[in-house]
């Protein structure tokens, strides 16, 4: 552990100012978890006292089971080069997450994008216009429950001699009489 | 007098400035940039929803396509995020070989852009020249995995095939080729005086706004701060391996391409140094039957220096077959859309498409 000094001491500070819980998960690499509420000051805290001024990535991952989204905010400190990865939860239903588009403008296009893709809630979002989709109806296609299968085949028209999904080796094997070989009847994506 | 109103201008979705399909609406005053805009939409495939029903091998064919003249840095970086989560071990050669793969990936995307960048200030020559250059590393991916393009080559584990025979040798010759070429895209591009009146003071990025604003890559180096992921975050042979990352002070169109200029004479330093110094030994450490291939639960977050800039990989497992989410965060992400619209007020429209090319805006990357 000796070797992760920085790591360590940027994870103990982070500790002795807000209610967190984290580890140091390799060079280079600290992970910290904490409450929707405190998430908006955790990252102020490390851009402007920490130094990672540059926020390099937020990510958003549907725990379905547990009914709950994972908001990981990643940012990096160009001096000590060292990247937090800052962890919370919300609730699937009604989400709503604070907006950090204040803190950094480009935060603004993710928030864009979640509230499209997984219909999370920005309030006080900046400019919060269609992004990617148009128009869109359905629940939020980046959801776990969405099937992308289920709503291609229900809005899009198949080509004439495809209407009924056909598998294209045995449309080959039934028209050449031909027998296919194990290893291609055998291939499933499940 | 003349009033001068403000008019809309929508550049796009297709125009010479970008590869892939993207709008700009543009507010106009006269020839002036008042406000910009970017509207994506267009290009949506829904990659990382379809990677979400894949296992985890099957993903490398849908990933490779996120960027069309950069695909090898996405299957790198994917590939160490899933090593990652498993403790999976790389071979000392595959790194060497990955390494190589990474060089000629930036050398091949470099010469796409001297034709993308020159293209959009007039120079249709360059563009030609470099594409039909291009073709030999093209020619080195085929002979190694089978593709052009997509190789889907560097995966868990290491890499998919040794180096076929005579390959080394055909290497080191087009590195000796492109070179000499070198010396004729500086008096094609950078000696002249059309490309060098159109690139200087153009598209300007402010230094000490560029980290804050997430410019990453070729852009911020630009701006004359040094920061690269193959020195901050060495990975493959990188750390084995000696080389210089150039800086260049202006933030300006100019500057993004004197920095890119002396990068592509690094890149094939690089080549040759990893082909010099290539370990012997195995090239893959295999991975089991990959249709009942589980990865262990966890997240892993990791970057790589692609010619755009640093790609980066968010990957999460909850140890099945599949994985439950990939995010990339490419380059293009902040570029063509906050950092885009940030520089364009005040430049001439004839600049927009000109600007767009030296940041190196990948729209397929921004919608995924």
């Amino acid at each position: 552990m000796s070797k992760l000094k920085k790591e360590n001491k940027v994870l103990d500070k982070l500790k002795s100012v807000f209610n967190l819980s984290g580890e140091v998960k390799r060079k280079q690499r600290i992970a910290v978890k904490s409450d929707s509420k405190h998430v908006s000051s955790i990252l102020l805290f490390l851009k402007n006292q920490q130094g990672f001024i540059h926020l390099n990535h937020i990510s958003c991952v549907d725990w379905i089971e547990e009914n709950e989204f994972e908001l990981v905010y990643i940012v990096w400190n160009p001096k000590t080069k060292l990247t937090v990865l800052v962890h919370t939860r919300i609730a699937r239903e009604n989400p709503v997450m604070e907006n950090i588009d204040t803190i950094w403008d480009q935060a603004n296009t993710y928030e864009r994008e979640f509230r499209e893709m997984f219909g999370i809630e920005f309030p006080g979002l900046v400019a919060p216009k269609e992004f990617i989709l148009e128009d869109w109806d359905d629940i939020p296609p980046m959801r776990k429950d969405f099937n992308s299968q289920a709503y291609a085949l229900e809005n899009f028209a198949t080509r004439p001699g495809r209407e009924d999904a056909q598998d294209v080796r045995e449309v080959i094997q039934k028209r050449s009489g031909e027998e296919l070989p194990d290893f291609a009847k055998k291939y499933s994506r499940d | 007098m003349i009033r001068e109103k403000e008019t809309t201008l929508y550049i796009g979705p297709q125009h010479p400035g970008i590869t892939g399909n993207m709008m700009i609406k543009l507010k106009v005053a006269g020839d002036t940039v008042v406000k910009a805009e970017t509207h994506v939409g267009y290009l949506h495939r829904a990659f990382e929803k379809l990677i979400e029903n894949r296992n985890w091998l099957q993903s490398f064919t849908l990933l490779c396509r996120f960027c069309v003249p950069e695909p090898d840095p996405m299957e790198l970086t994917f590939a160490r995020a899933v090593e990652e989560l498993e403790g999976r071990k790389v071979p000392e050669r595959a790194k060497y070989i990955r390494t190589i793969v990474s060089e000629l990936a930036r050398i091949q995307s470099f010469l796409l852009w001297y034709g993308g960048q020159s293209g959009s200030s007039g120079l249709y020559t360059v563009g030609q020249w470099s594409v039909g250059d291009r073709n030999y590393i093209l020619d080195l991916f085929e002979d190694l995995t089978g593709a052009r393009i997509y190789h889907m080559y560097m995966w868990p584990g290491g890499v998919r095939r040794d180096l076929p025979k005579g390959w080394i040798d055909k290497a080191y010759r087009t590195m000796d080729y492109l070179e000499g070429r070198l010396e004729t895209y500086n008096q094609l591009l950078f000696d002249n005086a059309i490309f060098q009146k159109r690139a200087q003071g153009v598209g300007i990025i402010p230094k000490d706004k560029a980290i804050e604003w997430g410019v990453v890559g070729a852009p911020l180096r630009g701006t004359g701060i040094k920061h690269d992921v193959r020195i901050d975050e060495p990975y493959e042979a990188y750390d084995k391996i000696d080389f210089v990352v150039p800086t260049f002070e202006g933030g300006d169109v100019w500057a993004r391409a004197m920095v890119r200029r002396e990068e592509i004479k690094q890149s094939i330093h690089i080549v040759r140094q990893a082909l010099d110094h290539l370990p012997g030994g195995s090239y893959y450490n295999r991975i089991p039957n990959p249709m009942k291939w589980t990865v262990p639960a966890g997240e892993a977050w990791v970057k790589t220096e692609s010619v755009r800039g640093e790609v980066g990989f968010y990957v999460a497992s909850d140890g099945s077959n599949k994985p439950r989410r990939v995010h990339l965060k490419g380059a293009a992400y902040t570029h063509g859309v906050s950092v885009l619209e940030k520089i364009l007020p005040g430049e001439n429209i004839a600049d927009v498409s000109f600007i767009l090319n030296s940041l190196g805006v990948c729209p397929p990357e921004i919608e995924r």
